[in-house]
């Protein structure tokens, strides 16, 4: 995946990046099984909230599939 | 939260030119029919049935490669694979949410289901339309909903929460006990059906609450029905509650709104195009209309990923005009006059075609009149009747003859010339509505 621009083509800001980079560690966490509920259950909560900042501000467009 | 002086949600989205929009929409199109092919049979289907694969998305106009959804498929296929049918991309286990269709039309529910990201993104669609209306998170926000089965404005309590507002959720509450609270609290932000926002105001008269001078209300969110874009129906809501009325449309097939109005109120709804692509076509033909046409809405979201939603044929009549008819500065194009009815509500009464909005909006225009109904019978097996039944506001009744010649006038000039029978209802006899009114009864055989 190129990280260096949005949908659009336009670079990223550096709160772009940021974000990207959030959004992808919580998804990394969200699809671990050997994590205990509450921190499972309270990171899918937090992923899907970055899913939307990032997904609003077209820097991605996927399904993350471990929600 | 964006800068709170910020008109826009999500300004880079809400304000890309024209030609960039559609660039987004078409590279969230390809990956929706790509997972769409891979993940639901249904699709899968489809597409071969229709000859196309994915890869042959290449630009926007390829759409019209795409086969249409109706409801009626996606009715059969629940019924056929029951309970979800073979179009959900994942397994049931994987969803928080579900909910049905309001079944206002008699047939059988849709049944829908939702994941975790998909109800954060349905309360994110309403954040667009919520923070266009100007409302902030210093609001306080009540909603006089029933928080059942029915998604409703269930989205919108999210959006809210997300937002920061106070959020008020009235499920178990009477009218009376809402207006008490409403006004108790000092609610700045209602929201319901037109018609509810309408009987609450009529309860707080009876109450002897004047919510403009007692209440703190500043806007009034209507959904659900097409009269939340009827002038004189907002001017009525506006009139007792003090607030401006701001209509959204949604549907549960989608999970949220896609079309809400601005703080600028250019005479519609905008339409969310960096998360939606509306087609308005004729419904007979199939083909696009141009602007300022009305035709039947065709809807492709990008949100929802449990249930993949490309090109459904929602039976919404609506007209769309460009975005510039509004000067807030979105480039989502506008649709004039919100949801304009039902493709298949029409009426066909000796020959003048009859739609309820209409009816509506006439009737609506006559401040003496607190609820009415439409009856549309069959005369000795021949002649079609049209009556229009209105109840009298309790201090109005005095004007009966007057007010009965003039509807009848203006309903005629309305329908060329149709003769309508309006006739008086006694004081409480017509039914009232918390979800969206039906208020036309089409008492003709059925053959």
């Amino acid at each position: 995946m190129d990280t260096k621009t949005d949908l659009l083509g336009n670079p990223l800001t550096a709160d772009d990046v940021e974000l990207l980079d959030l959004y992808r560690r919580l998804k990394a966490l969200s699809a671990r099984a050997d994590l205990p509920p509450v921190t499972t259950a309270n990171v899918k909560q937090a992923m899907v909230m970055l899913w939307n900042a990032c997904n609003d501000l077209a820097l991605l467009h996927e399904e993350p599939g471990c929600d | 939260m964006p800068a709170p002086t910020s008109p826009y949600w999500n300004p880079k989205t809400e304000t890309l030119p024209k030609e960039q929009l559609r660039a987004l929409q078409l590279a969230k199109l390809q990956r929706l029919v790509e997972r769409a092919w891979h993940t639901s049979p249904f699709h899968r289907r489809l597409y071969e049935k229709a000859g196309v694969r994915p890869e042959q998305i290449r630009t926007l106009d390829d759409i019209r490669r795409l086969p249409f959804m109706t409801r009626e498929e996606w009715m059969d296929n629940q019924a056929q694979k029951p309970l979800f049918g073979d179009l959900i991309t994942r397994p049931e286990s994987d969803a928080i949410r579900y909910h049905l269709t309001s079944g206002t039309s008699g047939r059988q529910p849709l049944r829908v289901l939702d994941s975790r990201k998909d109800w954060s993104w349905i309360a994110d669609m309403w954040c667009y339309g919520f923070w266009g209306f100007g409302i902030r998170p210093d609001d306080k926000v009540f909603f006089a909903f029933s928080y059942g089965s029915f998604i409703g404005f269930w989205g919108a309590h999210y959006c809210c929460e997300k937002m920061g507002c106070l959020t008020l959720a009235s499920g178990n509450m009477t009218t009376e006990q809402r207006v008490k609270q409403i006004v108790e609290m000092g609610v700045t932000v209602v929201c319901a059906t037109p018609t509810y926002a309408l009987r609450m105001g009529q309860t707080a008269e009876k109450m002897g609450i004047d919510l403009k001078k007692d209440g703190k209300v500043r806007r009034v969110v209507v959904s659900g029905e097409p009269a939340g874009s009827i002038p004189a129906v907002k001017k009525m809501i506006e009139d007792m509650w003090g607030g401006k009325c701001g209509d959204t449309a949604g549907m549960t097939e989608i999970g949220t709104i896609m079309i809400f109005e601005c703080d600028h109120q250019p005479g519609g709804p905008h339409i969310i195009e960096d998360h939606f692509i509306e087609e308005v076509l004729d419904p007979d033909t199939g083909e696009p209309v141009p602007y300022g046409e009305r035709g039947e809405r065709v809807v492709t979201s990008f949100g929802r990923g449990f249930i993949p939603l490309v090109r459904y044929r929602t039976k919404d009549l609506v007209c769309k005009v460009p975005h510039t008819r509004c000067t807030c500065g979105r480039t989502g194009d506008v649709y004039e006059g919100g949801i304009l009815g039902r493709v298949d509500d029409m009426k066909l009464i000796r020959g003048t075609n009859v739609y309820p909005r209409a009816v509506e909006a006439v009737v609506r225009e006559h401040a003496e009149v607190e609820e009415f109904q439409i009856v549309i019978q069959r005369v000795d097996n021949v002649q079609d009747e049209i009556s229009v039944k209105v109840e009298l506001k309790p201090d109005q009744q005095d004007c009966w003859p007057r007010l009965q010649a003039q509807l009848g006038k203006d309903l005629a000039d309305a329908h060329e010339g149709l003769r309508f029978n309006v006739e008086q209802a006694k004081t409480g006899e017509l039914p009232r509505f918390e979800l969206k009114a039906k208020r036309l009864q089409d008492l003709r055989p059925k053959y």
